[in-house]
């Protein structure tokens, strides 16, 4: 029984520091409070009791994005919006991680063929997840988060 | 609007067609509307609900929604204008200021005499007016903020999004 050996009857557990800082760094997301337009609303629902997204250490919407590591982007975003995005995504500390949450995020959504909206906010900034819908649904981003978690982590999602 | 022209009555010496809603729909002419706007100002229509514009590709209409908040009553007001000018209706309400600001953006209507006739909408170098009828859709514009925080507007995808 060498595991009992290692770990003990104090509690102790052995890992990489490499290890230790991914786990950290996926259980302690903490977004940026942003919201475009509807999408912004499911957000909330997140973060609000039924889904509750603390349980997975990410209840701290921060007011400034200079504390923020994870940037949502819900909502349409327009091209009088998308310097200001830019903007927020340059002022986070790395490391730092963006969701693009619903289908005008992703492509353009209903408004592709419009004249104000910015086809993809991949364009503007660099996006590690995709949570497609319209809206997503709480659930869906919830899952989103949990697989940026895995990314982070360097799991692959099964 | 044939079939209401049997039934015609006039509002405040004025002919009216009735709309399908039942509202009351006032055709004016450039000259005669701000007159008789300050008239249905003053007779309790206080609170002016919208301005749209309508772009009949021939000559721009644009519409007013007023509301008596007293008799819960609403009158449509269309103005005609081929030169897209329209006297300014700030001066009686002041609400009238961001809409007539978002038509003038959209549309491309000047009211005349309006205190800050600015684009609210979209950036400053914005060339055209979106909702027009000869609006290109096909030359797509990009926003871009230069270092001091300002927008301009770019025909370069390269440059702004």
């Amino acid at each position: 029984m060498a595991q009992v050996t290692k770990t003990g009857e104090l509690g102790i557990v052995t890992t990489k520091l490499d290890e230790a800082m991914k786990w950290g760094r996926s259980n302690s997301l903490w977004p940026l409070t942003f919201g475009l337009a509807c999408c912004a609303i499911e957000m909330m629902a997140v973060q609000a009791s039924h889904a509750d997204v603390s349980r997975f250490g990410s209840e701290i919407f921060r007011a400034s994005p200079r504390q923020a590591d994870l940037m949502i982007v819900a909502g349409t975003v327009t091209k009088k919006m998308a310097p200001r995005v830019r903007r927020l995504y340059d002022e986070m500390p790395y490391p730092k991680y963006v969701i693009a949450m619903g289908a005008c995020v992703i492509q353009g959504g209903p408004y592709a063929r419009g004249y104000s909206v910015v086809l993809g906010v991949d364009r503007v900034i660099p996006v590690d997840v995709y949570v497609p819908g319209c809206p997503p649904t709480p659930e869906a981003l919830q899952f989103g988060l949990i697989t940026l978690q895995k990314k982070i982590r360097g799991e692959t999602n099964r | 609007m044939e079939d209401t022209e049997d039934k015609q009555k006039t509002f405040m010496g004025k002919e009216y067609t009735l709309g399908k809603d039942g509202r009351k729909i006032i055709f004016l002419t450039k000259d005669e509307f701000l007159p008789f706007m300050k008239r249905l100002k003053e007779s309790g229509f206080s609170h002016l609900s919208l301005i749209t514009g309508v772009d009949r590709r021939d000559y721009i209409e644009v519409v007013y929604h007023l509301h008596s908040i007293s008799t819960n009553e609403i009158v449509v007001i269309k103005v005609k204008t081929k030169d897209s000018r329209v006297p300014s209706v700030t001066s009686l309400w002041s609400s009238a200021d961001w809409d007539e600001r978002e038509q003038y953006d959209m549309m491309g209507i000047i009211f005349e005499g309006h205190p800050n006739l600015k684009r609210i909408l979209l950036p400053e170098g914005w060339i055209g007016h979106p909702l027009r009828k000869n609006y290109d859709m096909d030359t797509p514009q990009y926003v871009n903020m230069d270092e001091d925080g300002e927008d301009y507007v770019t025909f370069d995808s390269g440059d702004g999004w």
